[in-house]
């Protein structure tokens, strides 16, 4: 998991989403993709969090250096 | 007069003078007729029966011998030069002794203004159908010549006028001056020498021909079909101030630049100095200013994209997160609700979702979600 990337996951989560719409999924599937789509939607949601922050120390390290 | 010819078989043979008497007579057939040209080689002394001369025509060099009676000759009282352009009448005629073929004048007309005026104007039709006078031969004057050419009379007010008009302007300015005849039958031929010595000067990038007013025949030379095809094959450009405003002499024409008057001639071959150094001082002002206005410009330019630059990561995350949470409501959205409403329960420990009894032990707490609401419960016992 922690190996595909954000666009990988989100595509995924999309897949899921529409996969969900179309409403023909077993209650077993519909579960098991639930749950697939939670997990994706936490790493995603992490990935985006860790990237804000590098996005932070880097402008308060530029703006250290610049006057 | 019989001409006898001597029989040799049947060669028939004449002495010479029996084919010069032949000759002469039959040239005495010919009509009499006038003939142009320009007097060359004048031959007169009191003591000789005739008058000799050469007729040569100004285009090719054509050459025709005349005689003419001097006393016949003096009693026109031409008052001829070498280099004059006449009109000859008379017969041509064999010398029979030299076996010599020449004309002889019965009278003799210095070339008149209006015949002056025809030529020239027949002069100006043939140059300007091959093109001489065309503008695309034109060519343009350098800004700073390195040497300026001047062919001038020695007479002192043109050549003087037009050194003090370049010198005043601009004050470095080089200037090489051929002096020569700028009037009179000899003129043309030595303006040419002038011109073509001039051009063989090293770094003479311009040529000035310059001449005070004068008479019409005084400029005549400045029409001569010889000096203006010279400044049409001359190798740089060449700038005519010859005579006053209204005067227009063939080298006007085929210049590359006319110039009214010897201060005319000065502005076009130099730059003025004083302007040229105004010039450069504002010139020098506005690069500084330019230079500094570029500098804020860029400066500005670089502000705005380290702006974007910075802004740039976090829009792109923002985006993408509410992509992310797009996704993630409609996931929420969708969760198995439809099938809990049909009567369908879900069964939690923790987080993770009860699939077998097997997860479960007894006293286990669960949560329990239903399609509208839900609530926890412990579990009894297992199956």
């Amino acid at each position: 998991m922690s190996e595909a990337t954000f666009e990988d996951a989100q595509r995924e989560l999309e897949t899921i989403v529409q996969r969900l719409e179309s409403g023909d999924a077993s209650l077993d599937e519909a579960i098991t993709l639930w749950e697939r789509g939670e997990e994706l939607y936490r790493v995603c949601s992490e990935k985006l969090d860790a990237a804000h922050g590098r996005i932070e120390e880097l402008a308060r390290r530029v703006e250290a250096v610049k006057p | 007069m019989k001409v006898e010819a001597i029989e040799y078989g049947d060669r028939r043979v004449y002495s010479v003078a029996a084919f010069n008497r032949g000759v002469a007579e039959w040239l005495t057939r010919l009509p009499t007729v006038w003939v142009e040209g320009e007097v060359t080689e004048l031959r007169r002394q009191d003591r000789w029966q005739s008058v000799f001369l050469t007729l040569k025509d100004p285009a090719d060099g054509a050459c025709l011998a005349v005689t003419m009676p001097r006393g016949q000759f003096d009693a026109l009282r031409l008052d001829l030069e070498n280099g004059e352009r006449v009109h000859v009448y008379g017969r041509p005629e064999l010398f029979e002794a030299r076996g010599d073929f020449r004309l002889r004048a019965l009278t003799i007309e210095r070339f008149g203004l209006g015949d002056h005026l025809a030529a020239l104007e027949r002069l100006k039709r043939k140059l300007a159908d091959e093109g001489l006078f065309a503008n695309e031969r034109k060519r343009p004057l350098p800004r700073f010549p390195r040497r300026i050419g001047l062919v001038t009379g020695n007479d002192a007010a043109a050549k003087r006028d037009v050194i003090s008009s370049i010198t005043t302007r601009f004050p470095p300015a080089r200037i090489l001056i051929a002096e020569t005849y700028v009037q009179g039958p000899r003129a043309a031929g030595a303006i040419v020498d002038a011109l073509a010595a001039i051009c063989d000067s090293p770094e003479i990038d311009v040529v000035v021909l310059a001449r005070g007013g004068g008479s019409f025949e005084d400029l005549l030379p400045f029409s001569d079909e010889r000096l203006v095809r010279a400044i049409a094959a001359c190798p740089v450009p060449v700038v005519s101030a010859v005579g006053h405003e209204q005067d227009t002499p063939l080298s006007d024409l085929v210049a590359d630049v006319r110039a009214s008057t010897p201060t005319a001639a000065a502005r076009l071959v130099v730059p003025d100095a004083a302007e040229l150094s105004a010039r450069l001082d504002r010139a020098r002002a506005t690069l500084a200013r330019g230079a500094a206005g570029t500098l804020d410009r860029e400066r500005r330019r670089l502000d705005v994209a380290r702006d974007h630059l910075r802004r740039a990561p976090l829009l792109m995350l923002e985006r993408k997160r509410a992509a992310l949470e797009h996704s993630a409501g409609r996931l929420r959205a969708l969760s198995p609700k439809a099938t809990l409403e049909r009567g369908y329960a879900i069964v939690r420990t923790e987080a993770e979702i009860v699939r077998s009894s097997d997860e479960l032990a007894r006293g286990a707490r669960v949560d329990v979600e239903l399609g509208a609401g839900g609530f926890g419960a412990t579990v009894e016992d297992t199956r």
